[in-house]
């Protein structure tokens, strides 16, 4: 089955259930309380008057709470529990270079491509501990704090913190400077968005900025092929392959945000040319600048969509050091502070 | 409101009703209505939000008697070896109660600390309650507080006002127009009066507080009749109300009998139901969140069920977190010009035109029945008396309009606070609904009755004239309208009233219309918490 | 003996009718004492009350006795008593059973319609000499009630030898027998006998024109007596308790001018208050007028209205009873220490009026038209549907009803 025609069913799926849920209206509960009216559901904002500022939602949205200890705590049992569970199931992501992040130590920016909702729980559960529990997320504050119960439920299940994607927002890049300030690691996915064919997309500056102004490394991460188990548009996912990639981290040494970004989505793509092909030959691809990239060309969709097609992993079934290996340095952590 | 504080306390609304318009949030006694209103010809007025209060209530007290307005700093009036009577409002205010401290605490503890300054020693504490009930001791302790009352009460300096007591009152003369002014002995004797008020509505202060809180039926009965209540409109503005111009004159009477009076007013913002059980109460109708509607339901429920006796426990137990807006003190008239304008600040809605049919959701609680019975006279009184007038400019409604109530209107009544009402129950309003016949026919027998004086005099009774007083309340409503309809209303006890029943807002508006004609135009004055209309 | 005459053979000929029989039977008597606790009124349904259509009262053999044809017998509350098995055992020497009950009546006699003045005096029984009271015209006083020739019995309706008037016959002596003018209709001549107590009460009451007066209950009795004391009597200021509305209205209607306040049973005590200037002490059964009204008749004779009347009256005031007590357990402390005076008003006689002499039918049957007490006759029912009315009589007050009357000849 091609991945064409696998889209096709994709998009015929909820459709073909259409019908059904009409049959069942009156079944429905929210239908059912919809239609029972105010009190029961809320009523609507007179048009002569000015609706009421709500609570603040967006980059104003106040995430703190989701980093106190119980918060945390009740995320930590529920990400190794229920989202392990979920994340095993739909995909068991293969985690290979794990141990390029063996000397790594302090918080870190972590930066990942993006293609799927599942990139999150991917990345955090094949990241190391501590970072895999002193981590803050960066969410696209339009998109995952835009009610306030999404914004609750992003903030902790992925200890989420809204990240403006839309406009330049010092409000968001500072208060993700001062987690970091604080101790806490990041994860940014620089396209600044799920990709919508499975080629990347434009990098934003924010994470190698963050990373240079609060002086730590960034590590770049390849996830590859959660665009086929969950991609965006799609709300069932099909069970799939995929494999996390560890880069190296990397300094910013005294090079500036801009560079030091173009440095990072470099590695991206020498990562990804890993994936499918090999170590070396990525490397000496990426010498000869002729990594394949992870834009993708610029021509119609349908040979966009075609070419990715190509672009599959190695079998590299036993290249994974250090899968298994658990840093020890939190043993010398000092207090309690992450680092 | 703490989410409010982020914001500015928006004033009052007035929202023209359409199909999407909500049903709206109605007070019927002690229970809670939904009510959706007609399209296209009905509004709804909502009061403005609570303005933000005093940071530092004491030190606010503290600054307003050290430089206060028309007078002396209070500390210079003081003086080793003189008498000096405090004055305070009563239970009637504020309503609901106030959380504790309560201003007047606030206030009282202040003037007392400069009294004990001075050396002091002849200090009197007198709850000023003209003809209402007398206060028990749990309320008295609640408005004044516990280091007050334990240091005055158990020496007999802090008491109740006794307008009956024919040794502690006496006539300091007669206004131009004849009226008698009558005040306690006490006060009268002092070298320095200081009354402290709570100015809930801008009918309340200023020679109101004395002339008539530490008056009696002598006095009163010259402005709390037929004739100065009709020609007060409204007596919730001052400067067109009859029943001030003539306290204001009596006021005058006392001030150059010699009685020094230092007024201290005070104003406290409309919250109501702070961030309670109660707050959704306070919210409009398309605000109200998940928790806000959650807990309406559960409360109209449990309201519903709940028998009489507990709901009254459950509502008349709840004290309103105010926030303390304003204090003045000094002059008497200076301060009341400068309340009343704290008063309008917060409570003043600008609402263009009349209506042709006002309608109200008459609450659980009136000034007469704290911690009591709200009995069908005083229905009367809180709808066409208070609400009716809580406008400045014309009334809400026009001339020959109609008001609908919403309250249930039981025949009940609380027989050791209200025993006179019973008796205008049964003997007076089968009689006559007139406030001019009830006065000339009745009015006196209930003023000088012995047993009603007894227990105005020794129990927590309301004077045996009071009732009377409750129905002239009404009596510019009463001229002004062409009826009055009361929504959910016992009809035997409405229609004794003087009123009509009806048992649906449909058929309410459907009687209204049999009055003011077809398609009337409907205004709903959402109070509480308080408002006025300004109308233009 | 010659053979009857005329008269004889109207007295000796057997009667056969139809009739109510209260029956000699201790056990439907307490069947009707059980039942009717659970209802008043149920006592019909169970208890000595036997209806029949083959009854003959035994004859009288004695002068002036004759037949007379019952047009309307009203219900009375001695009568209810009685079908419910609460009568009071004082009456057991003066009753003789079985009996006919009906003592209210307008009948034909001879042609012409009558009324009954029930009580049977030293005259009827054929007594010589007259006992005192009976000398002096006061028939209710008499203390000849079981002497002789008839069977015990105080009135007419209680007695074995004259049948009664839920009967369509009974006998009379012709002494008992008042005419009854044109212009009182049946409803309203019945209206006559109940008039005479009241009026016999009211009077007996001794009110002056500046006293207060209560009157507590608002049925035939007691609107009857608002009825006299307005018309006869009329003190500055009258309190009635009624209990239902309309009994409240018909009050105020009776009452026409004189100042009166009508009030419930748990309002009186405000209203006496309210009238009196008085105070009220004391909580729930404990509560009282610290003064009072100068005179109350009590028309309804249960222990609360006894207690309500005690409650009412001043100190050294007076209580008349004109309902039928019966065994009433009342605390009698304020009758002692009010020195309060407690006096019965039974039947009638003979009343004196400004030095005037008049027999109490006479001022009855002028009562009744000038008041329209006919009005007060809510409902009829033959005899046969003896169940419903007497249910109809016990509950009159709560189904808007005051005299509820049998019409024996069943043509109504």
């Amino acid at each position: 089955m091609s991945d064409r025609s696998s889209g096709s069913r994709r998009t015929a799926g909820p459709r073909r259930g259409v019908p059904d849920l009409a049959r069942l209206r009156a079944l429905n509960p929210a239908a059912l309380v919809r239609s029972a009216g105010f009190p029961v559901t809320s009523a609507p904002t007179p048009s002569s008057v000015e609706p009421l500022p709500g609570p603040p939602l967006g980059d104003r949205y106040e995430s703190s709470w989701a980093r106190r200890p119980l918060a945390r705590a009740t995320r930590v049992a529920t990400q190794e529990t229920l989202g392990r569970a979920v994340t095993t199931a739909l995909c068991a992501p293969q985690v290979v270079n794990r141990d390029r992040i063996d000397q790594l130590e302090g918080p870190a920016v972590f930066v990942a491509n993006h293609h799927s909702h599942l990139d999150t729980g991917v990345v955090t559960g094949a990241l190391p501990r501590p970072w895999r529990h002193e981590l803050v997320v960066a969410a696209a504050a339009d998109y995952f704090f835009d009610t306030p119960g999404r914004a609750a439920a992003a903030a902790w299940f992925w200890g989420a913190v809204p990240m403006e994607r839309k406009r330049v927002s010092r409000r968001s890049a500072l208060a993700a400077a001062e987690l970091i300030d604080k101790g806490w690691s990041l994860l940014v996915f620089p396209e600044g968005g799920r990709s919508p064919d499975g080629w990347g997309q434009e990098h934003k500056g924010g994470a190698a900025y963050l990373a240079v102004r609060c002086d730590v490394p960034v590590v770049p991460i390849h996830i590859h092929g959660t665009d086929r188990v969950l991609p965006k548009g799609s709300s069932m996912p099909r069970p799939g392959r995929v494999v996390v990639n560890f880069g190296p981290p990397l300094t910013h040494g005294d090079l500036d945000a801009r560079r030091f970004a173009s440095r990072i989505e470099g590695t991206l793509e020498l990562l990804a040319d890993e994936t499918t092909s090999d170590w070396y030959s990525a490397r000496l691809a990426a010498t000869r600048g002729e990594s394949p990239g992870l834009r993708g060309p610029d021509i119609d969709s349908w040979r966009r969509d075609w070419l990715l097609e190509r672009r599959r992993p190695a079998q590299q079934g036993a290249a994974s050091p250090g899968g298994s290996a658990q840093r020890t340095w939190r043993d010398r952590a000092r207090g309690n502070r992450p680092w | 409101m703490s989410r409010d504080r982020q914001y500015r306390p928006r004033p009052g609304l007035v929202l023209d009703v359409d199909r999407s318009t909500p049903p709206v949030l109605m007070h019927h006694g002690e229970q809670l209505r939904l009510q959706k209103l007609p399209a296209d010809r009905s509004r709804i007025i909502y009061p403005p939000e609570p303005l933000e209060p005093i940071e530092d209530p004491a030190r606010a007290v503290r600054e307003a008697l050290a430089s206060p307005v028309g007078s002396d700093p209070l500390s210079a009036r003081l003086f080793a070896g003189m008498k000096l009577t405090i004055a305070f409002d009563d239970v009637s205010l504020p309503l609901p109660p106030m959380r504790r401290p309560d201003v007047r605490q606030l206030v009282i503890e202040s003037v007392l600390d400069l009294a004990a300054d001075a050396g002091v020693d002849d200090v009197h504490l007198i709850a000023a309650l003209a003809l209402h009930r007398r206060m028990t001791d749990a309320e008295l302790r609640h408005v004044v507080g516990d280091r007050v009352y334990e240091a005055f009460a158990p020496r007999g300096t802090l008491y109740n006002h006794d307008a009956e007591d024919p040794e502690a009152m006496v006539v300091l003369g007669t206004t131009d127009h004849g009226e008698e002014v009558q005040i306690s002995k006490r006060a009268a004797e002092s070298d320095l009066v200081v009354y402290v008020n709570l100015n809930l509505v801008a009918m309340d202060g200023g020679w109101k507080s004395t002339a008539t809180g530490l008056s009696g039926y002598r006095a009163l009965r010259h402005h709390h009749n037929p004739a100065t209540m009709t020609r007060s409109r409204s007596f919730m503005d001052r400067h067109n109300s009859e029943l001030h111009h003539s306290n204001w004159r009596q006021g005058e009477v006392l001030r150059s009998a010699g009685v020094e009076v230092f007024q201290i007013e005070t104003t406290v913002n409309n919250d109501l139901y702070g961030d309670g059980p109660m707050s959704v109460l306070a919210k409009r109708e398309w605000e109200w969140n998940v928790r806000d509607r959650a807990s309406f339901m559960a409360s109209r429920a449990a309201l519903d069920r709940l028998p009489a006796a507990g709901r009254r426990k459950v509502l008349h137990g709840w004290r309103a977190p105010y926030g303390l807006t304003s204090v003045q003190a000094g002059e008497v008239e200076a301060v009341h010009e400068l309340t009343t304008a704290q008063v309008h600040r917060q409570q003043l809605v600008p609402v263009e035109g009349q209506t042709d049919v006002l309608l109200f959701g008459l609450p659980y609680i009136s000034p007469y029945n704290v911690d009591s019975i709200m009995n069908p006279i005083l229905v009367h009184c809180l709808g066409l008396g208070y609400f009716f007038n809580l406008y400045r400019g014309r009334p809400l409604v026009r001339e020959g309009g109609v008001v609908i109530m919403s309250h249930p209107t039981t025949p009940e009544f609380n027989p050791v606070h209200h025993p006179s009402y019973i008796d205008f129950f049964e003997e007076v309003l089968p009689e006559t609904t007139d406030p001019t016949v009830m006065a000339e026919r009745f009015e006196k027998r209930y003023a000088e009755d012995e047993w009603y004086r007894h227990l105005y005099r020794t129990g927590n009774a309301y004077h045996g004239v009071h009732p009377f007083y409750m129905w002239y309340w009404g009596a510019h409503a009463l001229e002004h309208l062409g009826g009055v309809v009361v929504l959910g209303g016992d009809p035997a006890t409405v229609r004794r009233l003087g009123y009509r029943p009806a048992s649906t807002m449909d058929d309410a508006l459907e009687i209204a219309s049999d009055i003011v004609g077809p398609r009337p135009t409907i205004t709903y004055f959402k109070n509480p918490p308080l408002m006025m209309a300004d109308v233009t | 003996m010659t053979g009857p005459t005329t008269a004889d053979a109207q007295r000796k000929r057997p009667l056969r009718g139809e009739a109510l029989v209260f029956e000699d039977s201790p056990a439907r008597f307490g069947l009707a004492r059980l039942a009717s606790s659970l209802r008043p009124g149920a006592g019909a349904g169970t208890g000595p009350l036997r209806h029949t259509e083959d009854f003959a009262p035994p004859a009288i053999d004695a002068d002036s006795w004759v037949r007379i044809r019952p047009r309307l017998a009203g219900i009375c509350g001695s009568d209810l008593a009685a079908v419910d098995g609460r009568s009071s055992r004082w009456f057991e020497p003066i009753v003789s059973l079985p009996f006919v009950p009906g003592h209210e009546v307008v009948a034909d006699h001879d042609g012409r319609r009558v009324v009954l003045e029930p009580v049977l005096g030293c005259v009827a029984r054929g007594v010589h000499p007259l006992c005192g009271a009976c000398a002096n015209g006061d028939l209710g006083r008499c203390e000849r009630l079981s002497h002789g020739h008839l069977e015990p019995g105080l009135q007419t309706g209680f007695c074995e030898s004259t049948g009664g008037a839920w009967a369509s016959e009974m006998s009379a002596h012709l002494s008992q027998l008042h005419e009854v003018p044109d212009e009182l209709d049946d409803t309203a001549a019945v209206m006559v006998e109940p008039t005479a107590c009241a009026l016999h009460a009211a009077l007996s009451a001794g009110i002056a024109s500046e006293d207060t007066t209560a009157v507590i209950g608002a049925g035939t009795m007691g609107l009857a007596v608002v009825a006299a004391i307005a018309r006869h009597c009329p003190p500055r200021q009258l309190v009635v308790a009624a209990r239902h509305p309309h009994q409240q209205d018909l009050a105020r209607s009776l009452a026409g001018s004189l100042p009166t306040t009508v009030a419930t049973d748990a309002q009186l005590i405000r209203a006496v208050r309210r009238v009196t200037g008085t105070m009220v002490i004391g909580s729930g059964a404990q509560q009282r007028c610290t003064g009072g009204v100068d005179v109350t008749i009590d028309c309804v004779g249960t222990s609360s209205s006894l207690a309500l009347a005690l409650a009412v009256t001043r100190p050294g005031g007076r209580v008349v009873m004109v309902g039928m007590p019966g065994v009433t357990t009342v605390d009698l402390t304020p009758l002692w220490q009010r020195e309060i005076a407690l006096s019965g008003a039974y039947t009638y006689g003979t009343e004196r009026l400004d030095g005037t002499e008049y027999r109490t039918f006479d001022l009855a049957m002028e009562l009744v038209a000038a008041a329209d007490l006919g009005a007060l006759v809510s409902a009829t029912y033959p005899l046969s549907r003896s169940t419903d009315a007497i249910a109809h009589a016990a509950a009159a007050g709560r189904r808007g009803a005051t005299k509820i009357c049998f019409d024996p000849q069943g043509t109504r």
